[in-house]
């Protein structure tokens, strides 16, 4: 095979990769959007202390699967202390007071992270069982990649599963359209949307710990992958888990394959991708609601 | 004492206080005070699309910058421009964009307004930064020249001097306030409150609903460009930094902590904000810190913010008084 074509598919695992990662950002925003009809502007800020979370277990550990399977939790801890004693507390206030309120969560988690870390970028080696190559077909690819692509698809099977096939995920939907109703069945409503919240940032706590090895953990981290989650959910549809997918996956190749062709453009191109849909159709591709 | 001569009274002690300001507390509070009124300009503009017609915007900075880059580029490129037509370059430019951006944002409203605006705002700081030849990307474009706010042959005031800075950005951004004042109290004004309310029934009243949006949207970036313009000129740079998201979180928390929806919200909370600002910023530099964690108690404990508590405290202590406005307010 050419050296040229090999680069491109080279290319192409990149993106796909970190597609997946957005991906798993933006699932955790949409369910948490389409199960409690918040938006958390401080998923990004979740996602990135997680990252840390993921370097300070590894340094402490030494095992990078400790970190994988701790620091999502410890994530989601926070999160479920978030929803618990600030989120819950202004329910009744409307959209725009849950929305502010996150923004004041995300500035205290980055506050927080830069006092608690530094500024510095720090990095986390990939486990030895995942780095290098792995030739399939005549081709190499590096095999952390596949790993993190292989992870995702697992978190979303378990998590569309548990979603539309248990009772806890027909409990969740229930509750989303009727909660009132839902309650009078004796069921707690209150349980399950902290529930709900904590799975949401248990998933951005996932792809923060995939991140970490890839692009190193630095306070910049939110604002990098965070916005480009943000706009995969705009784009897709706010609450549309397919279109948050097929939107991610384009701008996972997007980005590597934009900074390869259009350099000076690649970042502008995904909000051109947006402005574009979103003129055609303003609640995203597959959303219905806004 | 009658009603009417009392807010005169009110005004006149208002003016004097504001002339004699930069001789009583020197120079350091005099820029202090400047920053205020322009934080104050950016977040009453604000306050139009948030709290009169209900559109929370993540990406007001891009308005401001664009307010800011107008006035400097201007300056930069222009032989021998004078001040108030930079300024309104200022105004126009973020006009422009705004304008640009109308047609598609009018149509949305709620969570995808917010996050159009966060999307917009964060391509608008790529721009900045990536077009390096025309911004300076992270430096800014400084060190322009500022020229003298002048009457041919009449009068020259050179504004480099930090006091005569203030005196004609007091009267700028005043005048602004103003207009927007009154672009609030004729009916249009009255119009927009409907929209946020209860856009159906505007509708149905035959007021249309997108162009009474596009209207505002307009006006409401304008003086966030007159603003940024004044920033600019105070600062004498422009970088990046205007644009990012901090910069658009700012005028939310100001509004948030004066009060939504009225008017006078945002001047006291952009008060509150810089003496807030300015005492944090002796003990610790975690600024984002101190107000996220303000965001958070604002919105748990006074979600009405700084007005809202007023009128609580009035209703408890007079409660006569405020029952024959609330008369007033119904008939």
């Amino acid at each position: 095979m050419d050296p040229k074509t090999a680069m491109y598919i080279a290319q192409g695992i990149h993106g796909l990769a970190y597609g997946m990662i957005l991906f798993l950002v933006a699932s955790g925003l949409n369910i948490i959007f389409g199960m409690m009809g918040i938006l958390n502007l401080a998923h990004a800020a979740f996602f990135m202390l997680s990252a840390y979370f993921c370097f300070q277990f590894v340094s402490l550990t030494g095992s990078f699967w400790a970190a994988l399977l701790l620091a999502p939790v410890a994530t989601a801890f926070f999160g479920i202390l978030v929803e618990r004693f600030l989120l819950r507390q202004v329910r009744g206030l409307g959209h725009m007071a849950e929305l502010i309120l996150t923004v004041g969560v995300s500035l205290v988690i980055l506050a927080a992270v830069k006092i608690f870390w530094g500024t510095e970028s720090l990095p986390v080696k990939i486990p030895p069982l995942l780095t290098g190559l792995v030739s399939i077909a005549g081709m190499d690819y590096p095999v952390y990649r596949l790993f993190v692509i292989g992870m995702a698809l697992t978190v979303l099977a378990i998590m569309s599963l548990l979603l539309y096939k248990t009772r806890l995920g027909k409990i969740v939907r229930a509750a989303v359209s009727d909660a009132g109703m839902v309650s009078a069945l004796g069921i707690n409503i209150p349980l399950v949307f902290m529930l709900v919240f904590g799975i949401g940032i248990w998933l951005a706590g996932i792809a923060g710990v995939a991140v970490a090895p890839i692009l190193t953990v630095f306070p910049g981290l939110s604002d990098q992958v965070g916005m480009d989650a943000f706009v995969v959910v705009v784009t897709g549809g706010l609450g549309s888990l397919s279109g948050a997918f097929i939107v991610a996956i384009i701008f996972g190749l997007l980005s590597s394959y934009g900074v390869q062709f259009f350099s000076q453009l690649a970042p502008v191109l995904m909000f051109l991708f947006m402005a574009i849909v979103l003129a055609i159709k303003p609640t995203g591709l597959f959303g219905e609601r806004e | 004492m009658t009603n009417k001569v009392s807010k005169w009274v009110f005004w006149l002690v208002l003016v004097v206080i504001l002339a004699a300001y930069p001789k009583l507390f020197g120079l350091y509070y005099t820029n202090l005070f400047v920053t205020f009124a322009i934080f104050a300009l950016f977040s009453v503009s604000f306050n139009l699309l948030l709290g009169y017609t209900g559109l929370l915007s993540f990406g007001h900075a891009m308005f401001f910058g664009a307010g800011g880059y107008g006035t400097a580029l201007a300056l930069k490129h222009i032989e021998g421009l004078a001040l108030l037509p930079a300024v309104l370059i200022g105004l126009l430019s973020a006009a422009a964009l705004a304008l640009i951006l109308c047609p598609l944002v009018v149509r949305v409203s709620g969570t995808a307004f917010s996050m159009l605006h966060l999307a917009f705002g964060e391509l608008m700081h790529v721009l900045a930064l990536k077009l390096r030849n025309i911004t300076g990307g992270e430096d800014g474009i400084g060190g322009f020249p500022i020229p003298p706010v002048s009457i041919p042959g009449i009068v020259s005031i050179d504004i480099r001097q930090p006091e005569n800075f203030y005196y004609f950005a007091v009267v700028c951004l005043g005048i602004s306030l103003l207009i927007i004042w009154f672009f609030t109290k004729t009916p249009f004004g009255q119009i927009q409150i409907g929209v946020r309310d209860n856009a159906k029934r505007i509708d149905y009243l035959g007021f249309k609903v997108p162009q009474t949006k596009a209207v505002v949207y307009v006006v409401s970036a304008a003086f966030a460009g007159v603003a940024g313009s004044m920033y600019a000129l105070f600062q004498n740079l422009i970088s990046s930094a205007a644009l990012n998201v901090l910069t658009s979180f700012a005028p939310i928390t100001i509004t948030m902590i004066g009060g939504v929806g009225s008017f006078f919200g945002p001047i006291v909370g952009s008060g509150i904000f810089q003496v807030i600002e300015e005492l944090t910023s002796r003990y610790t530099e975690q600024v984002e810190l101190v107000i996220g964690l303000i965001l958070i108690l604002v919105i748990m404990f006074a979600p009405m913010g700084f007005m809202g508590a007023i009128s609580l405290l009035k209703q408890t202590w007079f409660p006569s008084r405020t029952a024959r406005v609330a008369l007033k307010g119904a008939s």
